[in-house]
């Protein structure tokens, strides 16, 4: 698969040069920053963590560690056509193919330590977190053993019950600070509780202006296309704890209330429908996931991203309980309760899930889920097959027929609705 | 006479819905625990029989309405026979989160088999240090707490009782494991059963049988000499798996197959709280893929055992889609790899009816360690 990727609607149009103000630039740099700064540090003889993608940002940030984030890196690999030529450096030394996609292009990059479409610092330390899923555990082992560099587990389990316990909260945090001290030890930083105040005020800050700018989508029509946010996204992964990601994500907030009042959007194309998109991205196919719904002026007006990094809270307990929240660390009725809420609150008219092949955490309780939020929100649901960064597991074909049917659905609940 | 004894081994494995009901028809409560690990001796000491639920083979229907097609067979089979009435009469079945499968698994039984109660069981990852410990503990109470609701009382003299039976049932298994090593005339599939057993019968009357079994073994002379090879995987009671181990000679002399062994290896300490001897059980266990270890001791483990029980090889039975074991298989390959250890991999899922790709491989793996 070779195809170009860029998002859809830069496709192949010369474009004036950005402006530097804008949310789009200062989000577009805070994300290529953050690999090229991890990768000046390691120049400089500093120490740098790979990191999960919710595991407290608050630690690293605090003790001025250097970052760089594995799945961010697959997913720029994938959605820049790279995605089954690491997979299967991957597989040639036994990783079945069933194994999460990310997670094959991490050990391939962990062999080959470059890969041209989206290089990173080496790790000197790796910084696991299981709240997204156990298969992070596996995989960060397996590096851990490959590049010979110790690994820190935050381990926060699944949680069955509805509200987090006092006794995951007591749990979670022994780990916070153990893992702290590990790091003390292994690089002679040190814990400063200013510091730290500072870091969970940005990380707030830049939270609250995600949850505020995704939230425009209350608007009909949306001042925004959903795909955007698949990208932004990157930054609340990397720098949700910097000043800068704040500042860019109110930034974002305020071009989308403008848009509104203005009448304007992102989505380019007269807003017909309005869906959720479950799932991650299919990276290497964004261009033809996000057209097939643009031609039909179906605009993917939210995802459970919007609520995914709503990390804003007032006290290390409620961190400590945000952390044991996030999406693939909650019960099916939590899970199901948030998506009901973006549904209603964002005037959703169907659902379009994409069944993950790299993912069996966020799949496999997936039908069921949807088959109640369609209940609850009226709403049809459909779902494709996909693989977030492994190309050979999407089907265009199949995609445009299951859009095509979620679209006729739509368009006939709509003239009922007129009639 | 071992021959009885295996007899009796093969029936409760092959007729678990029979061992169920015989249970139920006796008044007493059931129980189901899912793999990998539960808090069985809780269980027990609840006045609960524990009866293991590690699905079966079977097509796969109602499940495919609940799970992608990308997930393990077990898990898919569970709630399949969940949803079929396989499981009917269980008060309750306790399930783990210790993969990520297994976590679905739970969501989905709740709406997908609405009359025998999900009991989610969490484990921490990091369960060696004292908070790991606390909140295992934690988790047990919530187990706990719902076993009262099914009617079961907790005393913790009772727990300690139900852990002595469990200790002694580990050591008869482990016993089991040392002299099975030592007698190739045991074929692989009575060997399977042996450890299939365990989970549809009551402690007490499994480690009567074997330790039946296990006299008798040691008065008869061990047969002659085979392929000695150790087996690891989640789950190996295919019976067409066992069949082509036996018609290729080859003797299993160890295994590190989570529904065998990995069962037994670890025993809950002597304690006054017995609660926290579980938890202490739990932070002792190790050298298994859905237990966190960064050093990944199961590798070698597997390696030193093939040594010490003088094996000439190691075949990994992986079960489809079992993604713990996908990732440690690659580590396990560099380690034999290293050690000059033959390995061989297959692959297995509950829906297989065609053994051919198995038997291939074991084939040419047979004529690799016999040339
Ligand atoms: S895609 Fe799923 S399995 Fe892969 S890293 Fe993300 S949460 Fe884990
Ligand atoms: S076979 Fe593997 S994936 Fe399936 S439940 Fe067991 S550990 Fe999980």
């Amino acid at each position: 698969m070779a195809e170009e990727v860029k998002k859809p609607e830069e496709v192949k149009k010369p474009r004036k040069p950005l402006d530097p103000n804008s949310a789009k630039y200062k989000l577009g740099k805070i994300a290529s920053d953050a690999f090229a700064t991890a990768i000046e540090a390691k120049k400089q003889g500093k120490p740098v963590a790979w990191v999960s993608s919710n595991f407290p940002v608050e630690i690293p940030e605090t003790l001025g560690l250097a970052t760089a984030y594995p799945e961010n890196q697959a997913a720029g690999i994938a959605a820049r056509g790279a995605g089954e030529r690491m997979c299967e450096v991957a597989e040639a030394d036994g990783y079945s193919n069933d194994i999460c996609a990310y997670a094959r292009i991490s050990l391939a990059y962990a062999k080959l330590k470059e890969c041209p479409e989206q290089d990173v610092a080496m790790p000197d330390v790796l910084l696991c977190c299981n709240n997204i899923c156990n298969c992070m555990i596996k995989w960060y082992e397996n590096l851990s053993q490959e590049l010979g560099i110790p690994m820190i587990m935050l381990d926060i389990p699944f949680n069955p019950d509805y509200e987090v316990s006092d006794a995951q909260v007591a749990y979670v945090t022994g780990q916070f600070w153990d893992a702290v001290h590990q790091l003390e030890d292994l690089f002679g930083l040190k814990w400063d509780d200013d510091k730290f105040q500072q870091v969970t005020g940005f990380s707030c800050r830049t939270s609250r202006a995600w949850l505020e700018a995704t939230a425009q989508a209350k608007y009909i029509p949306s001042p925004f296309n959903g795909f955007d946010l698949l990208n932004h996204m990157a930054v609340m992964v990397t720098a949700r704890g910097k000043e800068e990601a704040g500042e860019a994500m109110e930034t974002l907030l305020k071009e989308y209330k403008q848009n509104h009042e203005k009448g304007e959007s992102t989505f380019r194309a007269e807003e017909k429908h309005r869906v959720m998109f479950e799932g991650i991205a299919c990276w290497p196919y964004l261009r033809a996931t996000s057209r097939g719904l643009k031609d039909r002026g179906i605009n993917m007006v939210t995802t459970i991203y919007a609520d995914a990094f709503g990390f804003d809270y007032n006290s290390f307990d409620e961190m400590i309980r945000a952390y044991c929240s996030v999406p693939n660390a909650i019960n099916l009725e939590k899970s199901r309760d948030k998506r009901i809420k973006l549904c209603k609150d964002n005037h959703v008219e169907g659902l379009l899930v994409h069944t993950n092949r790299s993912c069996k955490l966020w799949s496999g309780f997936m039908a069921e889920m949807s088959r109640q939020i369609g209940k609850e929100c009226n709403i049809p649901v459909t779902s494709f097959d996909g693989d977030q960064a492994d190309p050979r597991n999407f089907s265009e074909a199949q995609y445009d027929t299951r859009v095509q049917g979620l679209f006729e659905i739509m368009e006939s609940n709509k003239e009922s609705k007129e009639a | 006479m071992v021959q009885d004894t295996l007899k009796k081994f093969h029936e409760a494995a092959t007729s678990p819905r029979k061992q169920m009901e015989k249970y139920l028809a006796e008044g007493k409560k059931v129980v189901l625990t899912a793999p990998v690990y539960t808090p069985e001796e809780l269980i027990h000491s609840m006045g609960f029989v524990p009866m293991g639920a590690w699905g079966a083979d079977m097509e796969l229907n109602r499940s495919k309405e609940y799970f992608p097609a990308f997930l393990c067979s077990i898990v898919q089979s569970i709630l399949e026979m969940g949803i079929k009435g396989g499981y009917k009469g269980a008060s309750a079945i306790v399930i783990p989160s210790l993969c990520d499968t297994l976590k679905t698994l739970g969501e989905n039984w709740k709406y997908a088999v609405e009359d025998i109660k999900f009991i989610p069981m969490t484990y921490p990852q990091n369960r060696k240090p004292d908070y790991g410990i606390a909140f295992t503990k934690a988790g047990y109470e919530r187990v706990m707490r719902d076993l009262e609701e099914l009617g079961g009382k907790y005393d913790p003299a009772a727990l300690s009782e139900s852990i002595k039976i469990y200790n002694k049932h580990n050591e008869v298994m482990r016993k089991a494991d040392e002299m099975l090593a030592a007698h190739p005339e045991i074929t692989a599939a009575e060997r399977s059963d042996i450890f299939k057993s365990a989970f549809f019968m009551t402690k007490e009357e499994h480690t009567a049988l074997v330790e039946e079994f296990l006299a008798e073994l040691d008065k008869q002379a061990a047969g002659a000499e085979k392929i000695g090879i150790v087996v690891s995987g989640i789950l190996t009671d295919a019976p067409q798996l066992n069949e082509i181990f036996d018609e290729f000679g080859m003797h299993i002399v160890a295994d590190d197959v989570a529904a065998q062994s990995r069962q037994y290896r670890t025993d809950a300490p002597e304690m006054d709280d017995p609660l926290q001897a579980l938890a202490v059980k739990f932070a002792n266990m190790d050298n298994c893929s859905v237990l966190y270890n960064v050093k990944k001791p199961r590798v070698q483990w597997i390696v030193d055992t093939a040594k010490a029980r003088g094996a000439k090889g190691v075949v990994v039975v992986m079960t489809k889609f079992c993604d713990p074991e996908e990732f440690d298989y690659v580590m396990i390959k560099k380690a034999c790899e290293k050690a000059d250890l033959p390995l061989a991999l297959v692959e297995v899922d509950r829906q297989m009816v065609h053994f051919e790709q198995v038997r291939t491989n074991l084939e040419t793996f047979r004529d690799m360690l016999t040339f």
